[in-house]
């Protein structure tokens, strides 16, 4: 079984975001890009899973800009066996939309026939959290979102969900696509004879023309903003005051 | 000498809540951070302003009473451990504003109760870098890092303290307030005066406020935890690396195998990032403030190293948390070791040629003195600094610790001494090494030093007894 994972460059998960004086986005010129977090925990899992026995060939995708493939040597040097590039923007600013990007999947998933898709179950950037479902959509394939634990037997999959207030265990018919959510695995260190490895490990280019699929944007991001600030703290001289104060606002 | 009559003079100068008395009220400015030793002061005092510690300044002079600095109280040399009660003990936690931060001019003014961090931050937040950094950054003070000139993890790229300080303000023993408060970085006028009190342990002067020297804001990183079979491997890489990156490298500690399980064990969300166990790993950063291509040359170096077979192995962190948590392995392994207890704790400087040979001449000095205790020797490989380290057996306690450790403590200056090298490369002097530090240097130096301190602070009242001996007499007349 062949298991797809797509991974996507954003904003380190660390990184202080500030947002462009224009407010038409996140400012990320000379700003250091990780693998979204999310996507490296379904890249360890797909991993495990070969490591396991269960799959024989784990390829990563990425869909953005060129420099995405930094992303996917990393996952190439935890232990990925091909990766597929797809060059859909110049500009690093230029996020494609989950639609375009499960279409492009849907395309790659009927050229290579996985048994699994494991994705991320959102994208730390701007957080839609749609693409698994679309593509599961587009594909007609079961689902299994936001799982803590993954058991592929057989033809099935048993999925551990994490569900307000508990968890949920549900079975999967495969193929099927599996979003991951953060306590399923903790991904681990890309060794350093592993880094040189996946230097030689195939990097395919494509395009979204490759797919047939356009991805000019459908949604109009109107306006970003940052938090608004804290207000500063207010220092009492007693008990009584602070009490006073508290009553004030209505909070005793 | 009247208490309660100076405790209220005090308090007219700072405020009754900023006078604290009592082993409850102090508690948090008389235990060192390692435990080790507790400070008797008359009382902790409190500024918020210069004026109120040049105040409390000519208060202690008329009365003839010992003032002892203090900043975040992270030192481990016992530099602020008074005895006896006499003395008052001024935290300059409350002077806690930025003045200024000048991105243009790159300096920014900070005063000496903003902590290492929160001044890390102000230049962060101007798109500036201000490089000192060390583990106990968030809680340690600017004062406090002035007095002891503090080194860190950057000094291979951007020095200890002093090369970051452009000028200082210091109230005097007599309460005079020098202010050499500058944005300059070239400024002749006549001898450095301030230098004078970078390193001086708040033995001269109380430093107040100081100009701190801003570099360009880190825009990019690459950090590798690489694993050696010894010492004498890590000397060779370390001028490879310096060499291959262009200068660039920022950080290259070295710690053992030990310090991986120490850390692992100490912090439970930490892991060992490798499959096996090496005798040694170094951790390596390289970072630049544009557009460098520094992957390209860290894996350059990586793949020169490993097909030498100078490197074993190693991982390079994939992101910002990875970077995180192998910094944090780092400075585990050196708070695991607090917990364990007392335990001799060295902090030598060696030219880097000779790292290896001392550590191998250290640990023979283990196994002779101290037959059945750990060494761990790890530190600021870069810089020559070698933190040997030995953890006792188990089940010892803190007298009979203190008590073996004596002799192997003063078995290994005599082998530092041998090396061309120094007691105190970055912890400074205090009480705890007073006694070595006169046994090392030469008397001519010792002298001058003492001339100076004779200047400043005639009748030995600016914290008596760190880094030269006590004047007795003062203490006589307190007592």
């Amino acid at each position: 079984m062949k298991v797809l994972v797509p991974v996507k460059r954003v904003i380190d998960y660390n990184v202080k975001v500030r947002v462009k004086a224009d407010g038409s986005g996140v400012d990320l010129a000379n700003v250091k890009m990780s693998m979204n977090p999310f996507d490296e925990i379904a890249v360890e899992e797909a991993i495990r899973l070969k490591e396991a026995g269960k799959a024989d060939e784990v390829i990563a995708v990425s869909i953005g800009v060129k420099q995405s493939q930094e992303t996917l040597r990393t996952a190439l040097a935890m232990g990925a066996d091909r990766a597929i590039l797809v060059v859909a923007a110049d500009d690093v600013h230029t996020d494609i939309e989950p639609l375009s990007v499960a279409k492009i999947l849907a395309a790659i998933v009927k050229e290579e026939e996985p048994g699994l898709v494991l994705c991320g179950k959102q994208a730390i950037d701007n957080d839609l959290g749609a693409t698994g479902q679309m593509l599961s959509a587009l594909l007609g394939w079961s689902q299994a979102m936001y799982a803590n634990k993954v058991d592929v037997e057989g033809d099935h999959a048993v999925v551990t969900r994490e569900v307000d207030g508990g968890l949920q265990t549900v079975k999967v018919k495969m193929p099927t696509i599996v979003s991951t959510d953060l306590r399923l695995n903790e991904p681990r260190y890309a060794s350093l004879p592993n880094i040189m490895k996946a230097k030689k490990k195939p990097l395919d280019e494509k395009t979204p023309a490759d797919y047939g699929v356009d991805v000019s944007p459908r949604l109009e991001i109107v306006k970003t903003g940052e938090p608004p600030v804290r207000a500063a703290g207010e220092m009492v001289g007693s008990v009584d005051e602070l009490v006073s104060k508290l009553k004030e606002k209505g909070i005793v | 000498m009247n208490e309660q009559d100076c405790l209220a003079a005090l308090a007219a100068i700072v405020g009754d809540r900023n006078v604290l008395v009592g082993p409850e009220e102090t508690a948090a400015y008389v235990r060192d951070w390692p435990g080790d030793n507790l400070a008797e002061p008359l009382c902790v005092v409190r500024p918020a302003t210069t004026a109120e510690v040049s105040e409390i300044m000519r208060l202690a002079q008329a009365r003839g009473i010992g003032v002892v600095p203090q900043g975040g109280n992270t030192g481990l040399v016992a530099g602020t451990c008074t005895t006896g009660g006499r003395d008052i003990m001024l935290s300059l936690g409350r002077m806690r504003a930025i003045r200024a931060v000048e991105p243009t001019d790159m300096v920014m003014q900070v005063e000496a109760g903003v902590t290492v961090e929160e001044a890390q931050m102000a230049a962060a937040a101007a798109d500036r870098l201000f490089p000192l950094s060390f583990g106990a950054q968030g809680t340690a003070q600017i004062g406090g890092a002035v007095a002891v000139n503090a080194g860190g993890l950057n000094v291979l790229r951007y020095g200890m303290t002093r090369n970051l300080v452009l000028g200082l303000e210091v109230v005097l023993a007599d309460g005079t307030v020098l202010d050499t408060l500058s944005a300059l970085s070239k400024d002749n006028r006549g001898l450095a005066l301030h230098q004078l009190f970078i390193g001086s342990e708040g033995a001269l002067g109380i430093v107040t406020a100081a100009s701190l020297r801003l570099l360009p804001r880190i825009t990019r990183r690459q950090t590798a935890l690489l694993a050696f079979e010894g010492l004498s491997e890590i000397v060779a890489f370390a001028g490879q690396a310096r060499a291959h990156c262009s200068d660039l490298l920022s950080a290259f500690e070295f710690m053992p195998g030990e310090a991986i399980e120490l850390a692992t064990g100490h912090v439970d969300s930490l892991r060992d990032p490798l499959e096996a166990r090496h005798p040694y790993y170094v951790l390596l950063e390289i970072a630049a403030s544009g557009p460098v291509d520094l992957d390209g040359l860290l894996m350059g170096l990586l793949e020169e190293a490993m097909g030498d077979g100078r490197v074993l192995d190693g991982v390079v962190a994939a992101s910002d948390q990875q970077r995180k948590e192998l910094w944090l392995l780092r400075e585990a392994m050196v708070e695991a070791q607090a917990a364990r207890g007392p335990h001799l704790r060295t902090d030598f400087s060696v030219p880097l040629s000779r790292v290896a040979q001392l550590v191998a001449a250290l640990e023979q000095v283990v196994a002779e003195h101290l037959p059945g205790w750990t060494s761990l020797a790890y530190g600021h490989m870069g810089d020559g600094n070698v933190h040997f380290n030995v953890l006792p057996p188990e089940g010892l306690d803190g007298a009979e610790v203190a008590t073996r450790a004596a002799p192997a403590r003063a078995r290994m200056y005599e082998v530092v001494r041998g090396f061309d090298g120094s007691l105190s490369a970055e912890h400074g002097i205090g009480r705890e090494r007073r006694a070595a530090l006169y046994a090392d240097r030469a008397p001519e130096l010792l002298r001058l030093a003492e001339g100076i301190k004779a200047l400043l602070d005639p009748e030995g009242r600016m914290n008596p007894g760190c880094l030269f001996p006590a004047a007795e007499a003062q203490k006589g007349q307190n007592g």
